[in-house]
């Protein structure tokens, strides 16, 4: 508020500025945009969270919309048989997890050399890694499947992992490469100078230099891991099924029970709201990356 | 007590010759100044010496023992860069510490260290700061102490002052030379700017295309340079350089006007003079008259610009003088500081008198 008075107190000082109330209308409908915008963001999110605390007969009705009694008999009733969230939980987070621990130092590494190293057929090689996501998922769902099952690895959280694994690598070898082509090539010399061996530049300097990036992909893996869908429905099938698929069981031949899918709905963004509160500050780092000189 | 030689050193960039045959003996304990333009293999050759890039042809030894196999991290040499090349993440303790870390001192012997050497720079009252708190002149500090933490075989420094603003540098030119004189490590400086050679150097090489075109300490290359280029770059101003055809008694320049003088040998050449040793005159002493073209006060002095020709020539004059564009103005010098060289080669004629 005080910037706008302060900004306005600015033009009004400026010669020949008149202040009109075209000015103030312009002001007044970014305002309202910004607003629908909001709206259009946030009120599926509330409306999930009401309905998680609905009961069944309060869900469709319109006098109940906003007025109802409450109840945390849904989120109860989503880690019972034969809805078994909890176990599903479980699993969604050892698979997103075990997929960012596995890929993110190895996506580091990899970053590293296409952004130092001078090989035959870097472009190349950096070209397929990023294009072995324009294959469809659809395409090579099959061929995972009798891969796995051929492995007798199916229903089972590794093969998982593995496959999640092949889907985010790509995405963040190639943005931790935007990250370490930032880092100016001056301070690893600095540091082999100093009489650091290539490694401990790599762990010591770069990666310390180049954390925001490192967390920002490894958000975006967490994502991308957790709310990943098709590969989790075709290779779970009782054990290693995750926490999309688990929302997906609420579907039943009864009708959709939105009330309970709704109660999972939190419990799948829960994670979501609580890392980005977490990272906010090395997310802005990260957008405000360069200014290190 | 380093000596270091460099032996028949080239250095190719694909199919770019960046440094060519390169001889140059470092005594220990001397501070040389690699001088020259950009582009020239100044920097090349001190990257050559760090391990940073690697020798095309030739040697590098320290101490009459090969290290162009030596990596780096075991040559013991310190560097200073352009930008710094502090660790941004790390507080300026951590920075100077970083050296003795990988050495595997002790937390308390590293912390000892750290504060003598920041205590050398002026850097104790930042020592908790990031790099990015801090001044430009201020993270040269931080690169220098961390330099000198610990007892290096070589200095190396690869335009540390060219970042810095004009006051700032020369206070950090004197604080340099101060240190290298306390350290007395053998060092390399690289720099574009004269005046940083002429005031730190031992020695200066005067670098060219990946040549060196002169090597010797900054009072004889001032005084007697080898060639055009040499007497071309030192100085502020530089040399004076006067394309004339010699007769017999006198030189006629490109627009005519006739000094006498005794020329070396007869026919065309350059004539090279610099604006320190002429001095305005009234008299009969003059050896030419001319207009003035610019007039510029310096304070200390004075700086006269003449057009002979296309060519200036610039004459420095009493700091009292003050002079009207136009004015015709005569300017006399001695003939002994009166420099030869010949226009095809460049190289410098001696002088056919002796004084």
């Amino acid at each position: 508020m005080t910037n706008t008075t302060h900004h306005a107190n600015d033009q009004a000082l400026t010669p020949g500025y008149v202040d009109t109330a075209g000015d103030h209308f312009r002001l007044w409908g970014s305002q309202m945009m910004v607003f629908i915008g909001i709206c259009v963001i946030l009120l599926p999110i509330a409306w999930l969270f009401l309905t998680a605390f609905k009961l069944p007969r309060d869900v469709y009705a319109i006098e109940t919309a906003f007025h109802f009694t409450p109840t945390l008999e849904n989120l109860q009733t989503i880690f019972e048989h034969p809805w078994n969230l909890g176990n599903k939980i479980w699993n969604s987070f050892a698979v997103a997890s075990g997929t960012v621990i596995l890929a993110i130092p190895m996506a580091t590494m990899a970053a590293y050399a296409f952004s130092r190293f001078e090989f035959r057929f870097k472009k190349t090689i950096f070209l397929l890694v990023i294009a072995s996501q324009f294959i469809p998922a659809a395409v090579i769902v099959l061929p995972y499947f009798l891969m796995f099952k051929q492995l007798g690895m199916l229903d089972t959280r590794s093969a998982l992992v593995l496959i999640n694994m092949s889907i985010v690598l790509p995405y963040a070898v190639w943005m931790m490469k935007g990250f370490i082509d930032a880092v100016p090539l001056e301070i690893e010399e600095s540091a082999m100078v100093d009489g650091a061996h290539r490694t401990r530049v790599i762990w010591e300097i770069v990666v310390p230099a180049a954390l925001p990036g490192i967390i920002t992909a490894a958000v975006f893996s967490f994502t991308l891991t957790w709310n990943e869908f098709l590969f989790a429905l075709i290779i779970g099938k009782q054990d290693a099924l995750t926490l999309p698929i688990g929302l997906i069981g609420f579907r039943t031949e009864r009708g959709d029970l939105w009330e309970l899918m709704a109660a999972g709905g939190i419990l799948i963004t829960a994670p979501m709201f609580l890392i980005s509160l977490l990272v906010q500050k090395q997310f802005i780092q990260s957008l405000t990356a360069g200014s290190v000189r | 007590m380093t000596q270091i030689s460099l032996r028949g050193l080239h250095k190719f960039f694909s199919s770019t010759h960046v440094v060519r045959d390169l001889n140059l003996d470092i005594e220990d304990r001397e501070f040389l100044v690699l001088l020259g333009p950009s582009g020239c293999g100044k920097t090349t050759t001190m990257r050559m010496v760090a391990g940073l890039e690697q020798a095309t042809h030739g040697e590098i030894c320290f101490d009459g023992q090969r290290m162009n196999e030596v990596p780096t991290q075991q040559r013991d040499v310190a560097m200073v860069f352009q930008n710094y090349g502090l660790y941004p993440h790390m507080t300026v303790a951590e920075n100077i510490a970083y050296p003795l870390k990988l050495r595997g001192f002790t937390t308390s012997q590293r912390d000892e260290e750290v504060k003598k050497a920041a205590e050398r720079v002026g850097l104790s009252p930042y020592l908790q700061r990031l790099p990015r708190e801090l001044s430009g002149g201020q993270r040269q500090r931080v690169a220098l102490a961390r330099s000198i933490v610990r007892k290096p075989k070589v200095f190396l420094m690869d335009e540390p002052l060219s970042n810095l603003d004009a006051k700032l540098r020369v206070a950090m030119r004197a604080e340099i030379k101060h240190l290298a004189h306390e350290l007395q490590v053998t060092t390399i400086y690289v720099t574009h700017d004269q005046v940083e050679a002429m005031t730190l150097a031992n020695r200066v090489a005067i670098m060219k295309d990946g040549v060196i075109m002169q090597l010797a300490p900054p009072e004889v290359i001032y005084s007697d340079p080898i060639n055009l280029y040499v007497a071309g770059f030192i100085g502020s101003p530089a040399m004076n350089l006067i394309t004339v055809v010699a007769h017999a008694g006198y030189v006629e320049t490109v627009n005519g006007l006739r000094i006498a003088v005794t020329p070396p040998r007869l026919g065309p050449m350059t004539m090279g003079l610099r604006a320190e040793d002429m001095q305005l005159t009234s008299g009969i002493d003059a050896a030419f008259t001319a207009e003035v073209y610019a007039f510029e006060l310096l304070g200390d002095s004075t700086m006269i610009t003449f057009k002979l020709g296309l060519q200036s020539v610039a004459v420095k004059g009493d700091k009292n003088i003050r002079l009207q564009f136009g004015d015709q103005v005569g300017v006399r010098f001695d003939e002994s500081h009166l420099y030869w060289f010949d226009n095809d080669s460049g190289n410098r004629i001696p002088a056919s008198h002796s004084c």
